[in-house]
């Protein structure tokens, strides 16, 4: 647009503006796009917002209870356990498969053949959470593989009841979550290490730089934007955790491992409270949302910093 | 929620593939009929046999998972398309469907049924709302001891006809290193306290079901004392072990295992042989005074969708899977009682079974989970769940059970 063609655009009052001639197909190009997201997205979310103040078994008509759902979620303390073991799995997912999978990464990189040392970690990846909790589940039960290794070794723990006791039950999940995520990550953080330029390195190894120094001053910096995602995935993942849960624990025993999605999910469909559910749901949903946005606020204005 | 759309789609493109007619000769309509019993499809074949000629087919739908099921049904009433004949859940469950008129009545198929003897008068109960019936029972479950015959022999027991001898037969395990009993802290953790308190107090037991009884009532204390001591004592296998419970019968890790008769089929399925490998009994009354041993019965609903496009042709099907011919198909292939008692079965363990809980002696009661609200039923199976892992002081568990259920009884009393 040349300078007096957008000038008088200003100049003519709002809605006599030269319409794109378009307009009207580009609608038809749109609205699928848009329609889709609108029904799969945006109407089960309002939904659910609205189910979430209502008391629904779901069947007939839901009532319109106000917030009740609410004052009811974070006056249960089944809720506030569900809550703080949210966010062990939270803590305990960065810092077991993204830590683990940041050190299988690094001591890997550059080795000869590194794909095949990689590669064991990476198999787990490949079967659902539910098999994972099975697996698991032989593993940790009482008088099971994990039990009778250790008093085989006459190795103390051999009498901890790994799955029955909290917050024991939920460390384990999080240990045998680990074994499946450590891979991908290691992954990920694989190729963050192949990329970054090799100058920089070799300078500041010419420097005098070596090892630990080395990764902390130059490597870690330079691979901030990968860690960015995988910690960003690893949050919204951690805070979403059902199926390793569900498959092992089913929440128990009473309620000592129950996480935010296990709650959201028992509320609506094994107590048939849609409404509670529902209210779980979204509450879950703006954490997680709040919790990406902040986190990825904070790092990416990091790295524009740099 | 997105399960559900897809669920209802999901019901949808099935019923549309179908096709209904409202009329014509019920034997010649094919019902869409959908269950969470999708291990049971052979069986449910075998009842196309059986109806061939007499009564609808069947088009058979199976879940694998109780909940998504659950959700499933209730979503396909939201839709025009409602399940001609579905099974579901006595109590609470069926209660909410009945509210809603989602099931059609059937209190003529039963008026017939009850007079020609193909069911009993007290079954009937599980399926009355304001004194019409809903549905007709799919199946029924006895809740059993069963036992390993060769544990009892090498340990040289009998079986216990009073609560005193079986309490002595369980020490006798104890004292020779063998677990007595199983147990469950998850699905089944509920079945030790509805057999103890329905053989100390049944009213008490009946009570808890319409409030008229408190959770931190007398004999409700009494008998979670019971069960804690039991528990104490070792008389249950630890319940971080997850093999399977007919496995841990079948190898002797447990002498003896409270079930109901599906368990059965289950043993069976091991090549354990009824009477020979295993038996069962029923267990007799905490309270030796009581008139009547108390028997724990379990009924499923075979329902028919108000309103479904051959809602006539599943009356028919219910009317005819009541009758001796179906139920003695059934009892047949699938190796369990049935709830008719003019029907064969032919297990003879299961038929003595049949004869001791349908006779006089026997009072038949409901099972906790179909007797108690679904409310109060979430928190209790919690609190149970939480009591047969750590075997702490009851009282704390009872009282948070009776805020529930204080709760539920204010809204609905």
């Amino acid at each position: 647009m040349s300078a007096p063609t957008a000038r008088r655009a200003e100049l003519l009052p709002r809605g006599n503006k030269p319409k794109n001639p378009y307009w009207t197909s580009s609608i038809g190009f749109v609205a699928p796009g848009v329609l889709l997201v609108a029904v799969v997205l945006y109407l089960p979310f309002i939904w659910t917002s609205w189910i979430s103040l209502t008391e629904y078994n779901g069947l007939g008509d839901p009532e319109f209870v106000g917030i009740d759902n609410f004052t009811a979620m974070f006056a249960d303390p089944g809720f506030l356990v569900s809550l703080r073991n949210t966010l062990f799995w939270v803590i305990g997912t960065i810092l077991l498969p993204v830590g683990l999978g940041l050190l299988i990464a690094v001591l890997s990189h550059g080795m000869p053949n590194a794909t095949w040392f990689r590669l064991p970690f990476l198999i787990p990846y490949a079967i659902s959470g539910v098999a994972v909790g099975v697996i698991w589940s032989f593993v940790l039960q009482t008088n099971g593989a994990l039990s009778q290794a250790l008093s085989f070794l006459h190795l103390p723990g051999a009498d901890l009841r790994w799955l029955l006791d909290g917050p024991l039950n939920t460390v384990m999940m999080i240990l045998a979550a680990s074994w499946q995520g450590a891979g991908v990550n290691a992954l990920l953080f694989g190729i963050g290490l192949q990329s970054i330029p090799k100058e920089p390195i070799e300078a500041a190894r010419v420097d005098g730089a070596s090892g630990f120094t080395l990764f902390r001053t130059m490597t870690w910096p330079m691979l901030a934007p990968l860690t960015t995602v995988v910690v960003g995935l690893a949050i919204v993942g951690s805070l979403k955790t059902f199926d390793v849960v569900w498959a092992m624990t089913q929440g128990g025993p009473g309620r000592v491992s129950e996480t935010l999605a296990l709650t959201m999910y028992k509320e609506t469909f094994v107590n048939n409270d849609y409404g509670l559910g529902a209210a779980v749901a979204l509450f879950l949903t703006v954490i997680t949302v709040l919790a990406s946005i902040l986190y990825l606020r904070r790092q990416l204005a990091d790295s524009r910093a740099m | 929620m997105a399960t559900a759309v897809l669920a209802s789609a999901a019901l949808a493109l099935t019923a549309c593939s179908g096709g209904g007619d409202g009329g014509g000769d019920p034997a010649e309509t094919t019902l869409s009929f959908f269950t969470d019993k999708a291990a049971w499809e052979s069986s449910f074949d075998d009842m196309n046999d059986a109806s061939d000629g007499v009564a609808p087919q069947l088009d058979f739908t199976g879940y694998s998972d109780p909940t998504a099921y659950d959700a499933f049904i209730k979503q396909s009433f939201r839709t025009n398309e409602r399940p001609d004949l579905f099974t579901w859940h006595t109590g609470d469950q069926l209660a909410e469907l009945v509210d809603q008129g989602l099931v059609a009545e059937t209190t003529d198929i039963w008026d017939e049924a009850i007079a020609d003897g193909y069911v009993t008068e007290e079954l009937a109960e599980n399926y009355t709302y304001e004194g019409a019936q809903y549905c007709v029972p799919m199946n029924v479950v006895y809740w059993v001891m069963y036992y390993n015959t060769q544990v009892f022999e090498d340990n040289g027991l009998d079986v216990p006809t009073t609560w005193e001898e079986f309490i002595d037969v369980a020490d006798t395990l104890v004292a020779n290193g063998v677990t007595p009993l199983h147990q469950m802290n998850i699905i089944f953790e509920f079945v030790w306290f509805q057999a103890i308190l329905a053989g100390l107090d049944p009213d008490a037991y009946d009570g808890l079901s319409d409030g008229s009884v408190s959770y931190t009532d007398p004999p409700v204390v009494e008998a979670m004392e019971i069960w804690h001591q039991m528990q104490s004592d070792g008389y249950f296998i630890d319940p971080g072990v997850e093999t399977d419970p007919q496995v841990l019968l079948q190898s002797g890790d447990v002498a003896m295992a409270y079930f109901g008769t599906f368990f059965t089929g289950q043993l069976n399925d091991l090549d354990m042989v009824s009477g020979e490998d295993y038996g069962s009994f029923l267990l007799p009354a905490v309270d030796g005074d009581l008139p009547q041993t108390p028997v724990i019965v379990e009924t499923g609903p075979l329902c028919v969708g108000a309103d479904s496009d051959n809602e006539e042709a599943a009356l028919a099907y219910s009317q005819w899977w009541m009758t001796t011919d179906a139920q003695s198909a059934w009892s047949e292939s699938r190796g369990d009682v049935s709830f008719n008692p003019e029907a064969t079965v032919t297990d003879e363990g299961l038929a003595e079974i049949t004869t001791q809980a349908t006779s006089d002696d026997s009072l038949q009661m409901r099972r906790y989970l179909e007797a108690t609200p679904n409310e109060i039923y979430t928190v209790a199976s919690e609190e149970f769940g939480a009591f047969v892992t750590n075997n702490d002081d009851p009282t704390g568990h009872l009282q948070a059970i009776q805020d529930a259920a204080d709760a539920y009884w204010a809204d609905n009393s």
